[in-house]
């Protein structure tokens, strides 16, 4: 596992800080519908909720905006499962309203990188796709 | 009593301008405000959008047949269904207020102007295809695994509010359920809150989506844009 640590929160909200317009957009916007869900690869091969484009933005970044990045660890290596392991940011999700899904998961991968998390290729260059429970 | 009827009176009167007013002056304020966020798309930009078919003169025809082949890859393409249904529900959550008779006289009577209006039976096709178009959502909040991992209480009350000036209207023209002028002041709460709503809450998608889906360029754009979001503070460009 990773080393035990606590998360600095100061990156993350100077992150979170200049993105805010776009990031409370995006979660003002959208309306729950699912409908990205079938735009995702990920989420079409397992069909699981948690890999849908728009669960994967608001339990990321929104997740961190809403808490000011005061999050634990844990939680933030799950946000990390959730934007390095399960997405691949290929930018083919479709939002109705044109929410820039991507352009939201990548700040939230900018916010792991502050903490050192991200998808450890060497380590792990074929880890499935979390089921999101763990 | 007496309540009640001052009740009425201030939802029948001023509310209705203060509803109106505020949903007009929120549409343009949140409209420039997103008009601010965006800013003219360099046409040497390379990106994604740097399609060969972009900036090239398509026939209509062609247009046509790229968008038709564009529409695989979108929600209607994917979700044939629940689009259909949205695009017919969001259509008549407009036309059916806007051109029904009972409204237009009360405009008529206030202002001289005269709107064109449905038949009554027509208006009540209108509403009932609203009203069948939310169940098919509501059910679908509550019985799909995809929308039920999304929704929140905020969401349910959201399409509730959405609904219920329609079944209240319905209600009270046809006097069913409660008294009618009980059922008409639900009727005219929940249109007036709904309205005040619409450019701060979740129904801001009204206003995005026709910047998202027409102003600003990308893959799925339904016009041709030339803008791209700046979100950023104007000083800091690029």
């Amino acid at each position: 596992m990773k080393q035990a640590g606590q998360v600095d929160p100061e990156p993350i909200q100077r992150i979170l800080e200049k993105h805010k317009r776009e990031i409370r957009m995006g979660l003002k916007v959208c309306a729950h519908c699912s409908l990205c869900a079938e735009s995702c690869f990920i989420y079409a091969a397992s069909k699981n909720p948690r890999h849908m484009p728009s669960y994967k933005f608001i339990h990321s970044i929104g997740r961190l905006q809403r808490k000011n990045a005061r999050v634990s660890r844990a939680e933030m290596e799950k946000i990390r499962d959730m934007v390095w392991y399960d997405c691949v940011l290929c930018t083919r999700c479709y939002c109705p309203f044109g929410i820039n899904i991507p352009s939201l998961i990548a700040m939230a991968r900018q916010a792991c990188r502050t903490q050192g998390l991200s998808r450890e290729y060497e380590k792990d260059p074929i880890r499935p796709a979390t089921d999101g429970n763990s | 009593m007496a309540l009640f009827e001052q009740l009425l009176h201030i939802l029948q009167g001023p509310m209705v301008w203060i509803a109106l007013g505020v949903f007009a002056a929120g549409l343009v304020v949140q409209s420039l405000r997103l008009w601010s966020y965006t800013r003219k798309n360099n046409p040497h930009t390379i990106g994604f959008a740097a399609n060969p078919r972009i900036g090239e003169k398509n026939s209509r025809a062609r247009r046509w047949v790229r968008r038709s082949g564009a529409i695989k890859t979108t929600a209607l393409g994917a979700s044939p269904v629940v689009t259909g249904v949205s695009i017919i529900f969001h259509i008549f959550l407009f036309i059916t207020p806007l051109f029904l008779m009972g409204h237009n006289v009360l405009i008529h009577t206030a202002t001289g102007i005269r709107l064109p209006s449905f038949s009554e039976p027509v208006s009540d096709v209108c509403t009932l295809t609203v009203l069948v178009c939310g169940l098919f959502f509501l059910l679908r909040r509550l019985l799909s695994r995809n929308v039920r991992a999304l929704t929140s209480a905020y969401d349910l009350f959201l399409l509730l509010l959405v609904m219920l000036p329609f079944a209240s209207g319905f209600l009270a023209r046809h006097h069913l359920l409660i008294d009618y002028r009980q059922m008409i002041l639900l009727h005219m709460a929940a249109g007036e809150l709904m309205l005040i709503m619409i450019p701060f809450s979740k129904f801001f998608h009204m206003i995005f989506f026709f910047f998202g889906r027409f102003c600003i360029v990308s893959e799925y754009s339904l016009a041709a844009p030339k803008r791209i979001w700046q979100f950023h503070s104007r000083g800091a460009k690029q």
